[in-house]
Formats: structure tokens, sequence, C-alpha cells
């Protein structure tokens, strides 16, 4: 099979996406008031509702109503006053009553976008982006310096509830095929779930991994769901099809699932899209179909083939109440907005003059944005100069550790904002070298002290006093004549040497900056 | 009597309901249904240009919702007391397979 | 002695005050007339004795304690509940295979309601199958007989609810109309049997059949009886998205008498082909004693109700469909033995445990519903709702209450009618008030002069202004008596 890039130099990919969210953070499902918690012992939360009991009747849950309401309006939708919930009838066993409650044409959130950011890496799938300048937009995207912003429009958002869990026993690995019997818990079932539908404008799988990316730091920012793909409380399906270059129309599209995690999105998509360019080249034909990402093979397997559209007999919900929201209660939602990322990114750019692609992995975690904003304020008036120290700081080392370390969290760890003040603090002053600062923050972790507690019971202070560095470049260049020699001869790869012996010297202690000046100097007059 | 559904449009529409019929109840419940569409008529006889649906005979009524508030469901023992079949505090039910995949 | 249970329920009141019988003697008898009369009527499908003799014992112990009154309405009344509607631990079958042997865990809000009232509940009552039906012939548990002549259907779908009331039973019985199936048993076994409007009463509880259509509503011989239970029954319910606040008193209007009323006859329901001329007669002797009491009669045009029962067997279907695919053998209900496939179990235990007329229905609404169909019947049909609303509204610009006939013939002969068209007729004068969603009664007034059996008066009233036919029903109850028990079971022939 050819590689991704290859593919899309001749094919164009048309991606929407499907993304299922569970209202975790509720107390309560949808449609009755039986707990919402994950894991415990099967059919546990359960009511007539919920079990689809017959005579049972369903009552929206009103913060429901609330979560996805914010939720349109945080990714620019346009909130629907006049809607009412139907009916989806088809008979699967994890649904009580064979029914899906769910939304129909006119969803409570519609015509929404989410601009993304894609540069670096990432950008790199994107075809021929070189021909566009900085500024210049073609089709949904907009070329920029590192990158492009694409604009991606949001069909809709609608609210229903989710299915049963279902243990498959008998087969292999609790797989459904080859099963001999099912057993169904209906715990999960009734969860409140929304349910975005993206236009199909994502035209590559580092698009798409991004949208969802982004998606979820939204949905967490408003605090409508723990989005844990791992728990399957944020999920995603994807519409795949592709066209040649040029081409206007769509090509038949297949429907892929199990993408849980944003590695087996992009994994999963970019597999599809190489196989449906493979089929396609061979003269074959893409089926309308549903497939599976099976993550460990790396390939996409057919789950069923749709021979006509799907007919679910959708009709008004008539033990529902219509919806007919009122100003007030939309503004109610509103003023319950928090800042997102986006607009907390713009904000640490502006007010501490960080660059964009810092403020925006900034933000990408809400402990690590909120840790930063209290360093600030604890950096006080010199909440500027140490704004990209502490950023660095966050983005680089702070994430390694937490990535290598996850069952530990950002507010469990011994660095307080404080200590990344302190911290961050010496190196500015030179106190200490970048690399010593990497030792102090393992230091602060390991031992749980402050940095300059750290720095004092080391000996760690930097030398930056050119009277005592200058003594010890005069002897390292006094030690080396044949080396002195080769510089002057033009090898000035040397400097790194005579650095190290400097350093060696002081025990790692020296002002490499300053090492650094003075060596150039005293070796040109040599 | 005319004819709106053949015997093959009345099984895939059994298919669908999940009804079983034998071949002789798919002949007899072709001429039921055809009869009571017969009497359907009068809907399609209308002139129901910008007629409004009333799908919920309510008035007014709109926004009816509860708090988030949890209430006591069912122990385990009563969510299952109807079950046909149960094992290990689920129902349980025959293979799914066979009948259309993922759905 | 006169039974107990044929009393209304202000007796049973003022003797258990008075001391001259206990809670528990009335529940005793009550139970002793059900073991001898239902025999002949099997109105019942589960009687149960032990949640009867405890209510009794609350009620009387509060007679002891002197809180009788705090007891509730029907304190101490012998009452029994369509098989369609929840009590905690007894059987709700539906009258269906599907729901044989399935135990509610949990009770409906309408029998919440009453037995919060201080009633004895006797038990669950026949019905048709899942409530599809006008005679109650389509249970899968055997017929009913009409108690006015054995040979006869009771009506349906709440055939039960009527038969033990006419039959001397129960003082008050709840049913339940989608399409007439509380006013239309209740024409056929000549008693009270009130619809009220939709959303007066929960639906929570009662199982579905056309849940826009749907509503619970009491039998009773007297129209204070029955107005009784409405005010226990009526109001908001939380668990009910679709039930209303209702404050009226429904008995405050029945002895203001019809004078200066406006009542409206419609003439396309009296000059309708299929209406017997010995009903007819009737609902014109009704209307000439209204008028006689002061009452004003006008001609009111119902212009888009002929199409009432094609909207009706649009939307029915349609909804049934849905509210009846829960019942697939997985969470309970009939489950189908030895099947290795859920497919297999799903169509051999919905084919086995639905009736032929449950199958019918069912298949319908499928197919109704499936694309391109429903734009050309279900949509439609909503809006066909839309003018037969209208229609009403319009009406009671006019008048306060429209009489009907309830039912265009009386009762007919078990397996008189075997076509499901033609069966489907027997609802043409209850079908549109239940499109419109206003309330609607039956009112006994006597006898067919051919049939000699019960003939019923409709009356229509107002989106919840239930109070408004009541207040008819009780001014015409002064001219035709309460109710009788039919008269092979009244207390004295039955040799009590």
């Amino acid at each position: 099979m050819k590689k991704l890039e290859e593919v899309l130099e001749d094919w164009e990919a048309v991606i929407g996406l499907e993304i299922h969210a569970e209202l975790t953070t509720l107390e309560t499902k949808m449609f009755c008031g039986c707990k919402l918690e994950f894991g415990a012992p099967p059919n546990t939360h359960t009511c007539p509702v919920c079990l689809g009991l017959p005579g049972a009747l369903p009552v929206p849950n009103k913060a429901a109503i609330e979560s996805i309401v914010l939720a349109g309006l945080a990714t620019n939708c346009d909130i629907e006053k006049h809607s009412m919930f139907y009916r989806k009838n088809y008979m699967y066993p994890d649904m009580a009553k064979n029914f899906q409650t769910t939304q129909g044409p006119i969803a409570f959130c519609m015509r929404g976008h989410l601009d993304l950011d894609v540069d670096g890496a990432a950008a790199k799938e994107r075809y021929r982006l070189d021909d566009l300048a900085v500024g210049e937009t073609e089709d949904n995207i907009t070329r920029t310096e590192d990158g492009y912003v694409a604009h991606v429009g949001i069909t809709r958002i609608h609210m229903e509830e989710d299915a049963g869990k279902m243990v498959h026993v008998g087969g292999g690995e609790g797989r459904i095929a080859g099963a001999t019997h099912s057993m169904v818990d209906y715990n999960r079932a009734g969860t409140p779930l929304i349910e975005l539908v993206t236009e199909p404008d994502l035209r590559t799988p580092e698009e798409a991994r991004l949208f969802m990316q982004k998606l979820r730091q939204i949905y967490l920012a408003i605090g409508i769901s723990d989005c844990s793909m791992e728990e399957g409380s944020l999920r995603c399906d994807g519409n795949v099809s592709l066209r040649k270059r040029g081409a206007k129309g769509l090509g038949t599209k297949t429907e892929l699932k199990n993408m849980n995690s944003f590695k087996n999105l992009h994994d999963g998509l970019t597999y599809e899209i190489c196989r449906q360019a493979e089929v396609l080249e061979e003269g074959g034909i893409i089926y309308q179909e549903t497939r599976h990402w099976d993550p460990s093979v790396k390939r996409t397997i057919v789950m069923r083939v749709k021979e006509t559209a799907d007919d679910y007999r959708l009709f008004p919900e008539p033990d529902l109440a219509p919806y007919d929201l009122s100003d007030a209660f939309i503004e109610g939602v509103r003023a319950k907005l928090p800042e997102l990322p986006d607009q907390k990114a713009k904000r640490f750019a502006a007010d501490f003059g960080l660059s964009a692609y810092d403020a925006r992995h900034l933000v990408e975690n809400l402990d690590v944005a909120a840790f930063f904003e209290e360093a600030m304020a604890a950096a006080g008036a010199d909440a500027l100069t140490l704004a990209k120290p502490i950023a660095n700081l966050m983005i680089n080392d702070v994430s390694a550790y937490l990535n290598a370390h996850v069952d530990e969290s950002l507010g469990n760890l011994a660095l307080t904002p404080a200590r990344a003040v302190e911290l961050t603090k010496l190196t500015a002053a030179d106190a200490i070298s970048s690399k010593q600062a990497k030792e102090v923050f393992a230091a602060v972790l390991e031992e749980d002290k402050d940095p300059g507690v750290i720095v004092d019971e080391r000996g760690m202070k930097q030398v930056s006093d050119t009277g005592a560095i200058e003594a010890v470049v005069d002897q390292v260049i006094a030690a080396n004549p044949d080396e002195v020699a080769r510089y002057k001869e033009g090898n000035e790869k040397l400097i790194g040497f005579f650095v190290g012996q400097c350093m060696k010297q002081m025990r790692g202690q020296g002002n490499p900056k300053v090492i650094n000046q003075l060596l150039a100097e005293k070796l040109s007059q040599a | 009597m005319a004819q709106h559904l053949t015997e093959k449009d009345v099984r895939r529409i059994a298919e669908y309901a999940r009804i079983g019929l034998t071949d002789e109840e798919l002949v007899q419940m072709t001429v039921d249904l055809n009869n009571v569409i017969d009497t359907l008529k009068p809907i399609t006889e209308f002139d129901l240009e910008g007629v409004e649906p009333t799908f919920h005979p309510i008035g007014d009524l709109s926004n009816v919702m509860r708090e988030d508030v949890e209430v006591a469901g069912f122990s385990q023992k009563v969510a299952l007391s109807n079950a046909p079949k149960q094992m290990d505090g689920c129902f349980l039910i025959p293979s799914i397979l066979g009948e259309g995949g993922d759905r | 002695m006169a039974s107990f249970a044929t009393m209304d329920v202000a007796s049973i009141q003022a003797g258990l005050k008075a001391g001259e019988f206990s809670a528990r003697e009335v529940a005793e008898d009550a139970l002793a007339r059900v073991e001898a009369a239902d025999k002949q009527v099997h109105a019942f499908l589960e009687v149960t004795p032990e949640l009867a003799l405890a209510a009794a014992d609350k009620v009387d112990a509060a007679r002891a304690a002197g809180t009788l009154d705090a007891c509730g309405p029907l304190a101490g009344v012998p009452v029994a509940f369509k098989d369609n509607m929840n009590l905690a631990g007894t059987h709700t079958t539906c009258a269906s295979r599907m729901l044989e042997n399935y135990v509610s865990p949990y009770t409906a809000t309408c029998v919440q309601r009453v037995l919060d009232a201080g009633a004895l509940p006797l038990g669950k009552l026949n019905m048709d199958e899942f409530a599809f039906g006008s005679s109650t012939e389509t249970s899968a548990f055997g017929t009913t007989g009409n108690p006015w002549d054995l040979s006869r259907v009771p009506g349906g779908s709440s055939g039960g609810s009527a038969a033990a009331v006419a039959a001397g039973m129960c003082t008050v019985t709840l049913g339940s109309d989608t399409g007439g199936s509380i006013r239309q048993p209740g024409c056929f076994c000549g008693v009270v049997a009130v619809k009220p409007t939709y959303g007066v009463v929960s639906r929570y509880g009662v199982v579905a059949f056309g849940s826009s259509l749907d509503q619970v509503g009491p039998f009773a011989r007297t129209v204070r009886d029955a107005a009784l239970t409405m005010n226990a029954l009526a109001g908001r319910d939380p668990l009910d998205c679709t039930s209303q606040h209702v404050t009226c008193d429904f008995t405050a209007n029945l002895d203001k008498g019809v004078d200066g009323m406006r009542i409206g006859v419609v003439p396309e329901f009296m000059n309708a082909r299929g209406l017997q001329p010995e009903v007819k007669a009737k609902i014109e002797e009704v209307v000439a004693k209204l008028e006689g009491m002061g009452a004003r009669i006008e001609e009111v045009a119902l212009p888009n109700v002929h199409a009432a029962i094609s909207a009706y067997y649009v939307l029915g279907p349609c909804e049934a469909f849905s509210n009846l695919a829960r019942f697939d053998s997985v969470r309970y209900g009939y489950c189908d033995p030895g099947h290795k496939d859920l497919g297999g179990q799903y169509e051999a235990s919905r084919s086995r445990g639905f009736g032929p007329e449950a199958r019918r229905r069912i298949m319908l609404g499928s197919y109704l519903l499936s694309s391109g169909v429903y734009d050309k019947y279900y949509y439609p049909a909503q809006q066909v709702r839309t003018l037969i609303t209208r229609d009403y509204a319009q009406a009671y610009e006019k008048v306060d209450c429209i009489l009907a006939p309830a039912a265009p013939r009386t009762a007919f002969k078990f397996g008189e009618i075997s076509e499901p068209a033609e069966m489907y007729l027997s609802d043409m004068y209850t079908i549109s008030i239940n499109i419109a969603g206003n309330g609607g009664m039956n009112m006994p007034v006597g006898l067919g002069a051919q049939s000699g059996l019960p003939v019923g008066a409709q009356l229509i009233g107002p989106a919840f202004k239930d109070e408004n036919m009541l207040r008819v029903a009780a001014a015409l109850e002064t001219v035709y008596g309460a109710a009788p028990v039919a008269p092979d079971f009244a207390p004295a022939k039955a040799g009590e």
C-alpha cells in the first residue's frame, strides 16, 4: 500500500467526524433520576425508565439541556429555540426501549465551527501547502507562518441517550463474533450523550486528530464531560471518502468505528485513506460500509455493508414536550461559559508576551493553564520576564514528567507555582545554569523542597563572576597550546572543548554564557 | 382493494418489526394490511398546505424538565426480577450475530 | 342486606363514619361478590384479596383513631384497575401472552393516587390485548361477558373495567382510552365512563398504546363517584411530561343543572351511516330533555372530523409499533425457548407472544413510519389533527358541551364482528376526541327500545373544562337515574 503522502498527491481525502460525548459530570441520567457512575456492579443503577419497563415515561434532565447549549455556545453554534426529541426505532438488546430518544432535523445546536491551528509536522500532511503565501486563503484554510488555520464547520450537536453495555461470552476475547451469548448491563443505558457532527471539511488525519483534541479541550474547559476515551465517555466515528485531486463530487464513503484514542483516530483514518486509494487505483469499487479499526493488526475490517440507507422510522417523541427555549434560559447558560482555550491562549500571548505556539500548548491542559496563571501571579513584577521560562518549564519538563508518570497529576506534584517562579528566577538571574535547573527540577519533585534550598544544599551556585571565570579561562588556554593552535587555524568547533574544560574545572558551576564570551575574546588574542 | 403492499413488502416490514410470520400468516397479513391502508385514504385527500402538524396535543406546554437530582432506583435483584434469563447480574441473551452486524 | 359494592362512595363513607360497618366488611363483601359474579362475567384477570384487606385495615385503623377524613375521598371504596396499569407486586399482563408472567416492580401514578385516596384494590381487569380492540375479545385470557347479556361483548378495550362496575363488583374502576376504550365499553355496559382531557391524568405506569392519545379515566355508576375519582386522579405528575396542573374540583358544578348552558349537536354525527335507529332515537330524546331543563341546543359543524378514524389508524399504530418494540424477550416478557441466536428468539417470541391484532398494528405502524410512507400518511395525519382540534375549538366558541352518541349501536354478540375494519367503526364517535385531546364521557341514558340494552350519550367538553361535561351528565342523571347494576347481578336478584 502507498504511503499517505503519496496517496494525497493524487487523491483528496474528505473526512467528517461524528463525536459522541457522555455528560459524565452530571449526577443523573438523561431521562430518569438514576445515578451516573462508571464501573458499578451491573444493573444497580436502573429504574422503570432506563430498563424500558412497560408504562415508564421519560423526563429530561434540565442540566443536560444546559450542558448541550453550553457546548453549542462554546463551538460557535446557533442555539435553536424550537426543537423536539424524536424516537429512532430499531431493535438492539442494549437499548431498553428498542428506540433511541434523540433529536430530529433540528437539534439544540446547529451551524457551528471551530478553527484549527495546524502547524509543525501536522501541517505537512496538507497537500501543497507551500503553494499558498502566508495570509492567503484557499478552500477552508488560511496559510500562516508555520502552517495553516483550518476552518471546520459543525453541522449540529444533538442531545440523545447512551445504550447499555454488553459483554460477549463464548467467543474469543469478548468479541461479538463467535460469541454464544451476551450479557447486558443497563447501568449506562440512558446516560446523557451529545453527538457533534462535523461538515466534511477535514482533509487530513492530522486535522481530524487536532479537531478531536480541540473539541476535547473545550468540553473539559466547560466541564460537561470527563472526556475519557479509554472509558468511552468520548468516542469518535469517521466518515471517509476519496476524490481525484481537482474533482468536485464526493466519492462513496465508509464509516470508521473504534478509533478510541487520538493515535487510533489518526492511524485508522490514514489506513483507510490508503486502503481506499489502493482499491480505486486497482479499478475497484468502494462499498458504503461500516469498518472497524483494529489497532492490533493495523487494519480496518468490514463490520456491515449498507445496501440501502438506514430507515430508522424516526418520528417526534410524543412522551416529551417540545422545547421553546427562552432568551433568559440561553443567556443564563451563556453566563456560565468559562474562558475557552482559544481565548485563554490569546490572553496569555497578549498579557505575558508568549508566542502563539507556547500559549496554545499551555492551554491544552486546564490544570497546566491554571498553574501557569498562579505562577504569573506569584511572579509579580517579574511576570513578563519569567513567562517564557515558566511556559517552557510547563510545556517541556512538566509535560514530559507527567507523560512518564501517568498516575500522577499536576496537583499532586511537589512543584508549586511559587517554586516554579523561584526556579526560573534562579536561572534568569544566572544563579544556576539551565543544565543545573533540570537537576533542581528533578530534585524538587523528588525531595519536596524549595529550589533555593536544593541549590544551597548542593552548593550549585553558578559562578558568573568575570574575575573568577577569567582565571580559569586563562588556565585552560595555557594548558592546551595544541588545541589553541588548531583553533586559530580555523577549527572553531574546538570552542566546545574549551568550554567543557572550563566547566570541568568549575565543577559545572560556571556561567556558560560568560565562559563562552571570555573564551572567544581570549582565544582571538592568544 | 388496492394493492398497497405485496407479500414481499410485508415480509420486509415483518423483519424490521421482528415479527415472525409463517407463509400462511404472511398471506393473511398482506390482505389485512391492504384493507386497513385502504381506509386511510381520507388522510391523503386533504389540502394541507400551510397546516402545522400537532405532534403533541398539549397546547403550549413546553420545556418540561426535572432537576439533576438522584432518585433511588432498583436493586439488581428487582431489576432482574422479570428476566427470562440472567447471568452474573446481567440479562442473558443468545448470540447476536447473524442478525445484521453492528446495527 | 345490600352489597357494599353496589353502594355509591358517599353511602360507603357515611356507613363507615357512622360505624355501621367496617372497611374490612366492605372488602370481604366485595371480594365475595367478585368470587360469585366473576365466574360468569370474567372481568378480573387477577384478584388481590391481601391488598384489599390490608388497605381496608388501614382505613379501619384510621376510623378507630378518629382520622377517617384524612384517609382520602375514596376511603373504603372497592376499586379495580385495567390490567395495563402497573401495581407493584401484581401481574400486569395487558391481557397478552407476552406479559403472562410479568410482575410489576413499580406502581402507576393513577393507581397510586387512587390507593392514596383510601380505596380498596380488588384486582386487575380484563381488556383487549394491549388495548387493541373494541370488544375485549382480543384478550389472550378469555372474553368478558356483558353483565346485561352474557352472550354479548362488554365493549373494549376496557371491557373488564366497565363490566366490573355494571355487575356491581366494584364501586369504581379505572380504564384507559386511546380511541374510545373507556366511553364505548361504558356505553355497552351502561355505566358512567370518563375520558378526561389529555394531560389531566398522568400516564406514568400505564402500559402505552398510543402515547399522544392514551388517557386514564374512571368508571362508576354515579356521576358524583366518577367526579370524586377524577379529583383523586387529576393533576401534574413530575413523572409524566405531558401531564398538566389541574386545580378544579370536578364535583363543584354537579348540582348546577344545565339551565342556560349551550349544548351542541353535530349533524354529521346524527346523520352518519351506521347509527342504529334506537340509539338515534335515544339521543334525540336526550336533546329534548336537556332543552326541557333549560339548555340551549345549537347545531355545530365539525367539518374535518370524518377523517378522524383514518388519522387514528395512522397515529395509533405508529405509536404502538414503537411502544411495543420493548417487548423483545430480553428484560421481561415471553421468551420463546431454545433459540441459539437472538434474531430467532426475537421473532419467535414476538410472533407467539403477541396476538393477531397486536401483530397487525405493529406491522401497520412499522410500514407507515418507513421512509417515503411517513410523508404520505403520518405527517398529514398530524396536520389533520390540527384541523380537527381547530374544529372543536371553533365549536366551543358557540357551545359549552357537545352531545353525541357514544357508540353507533348497542353491545353486539361475541364473534358478530370479525372484520378489523368493521370493528374499527364502533369507535366512530369517540376517536376524534382522542385526536383533538379534549375530554369526553359516556352517560347511560336508559335502554334501547329494540334491544333492551344500555344506550349511552356521549358528552364532549372543551379541553381542560371536563367539569362542563360532568355537569351536563349530572343533570341527565336527575332524569335517567344513576346507572343500575345489570339486572342479573343486582343484589336482590342475585339472592343476597
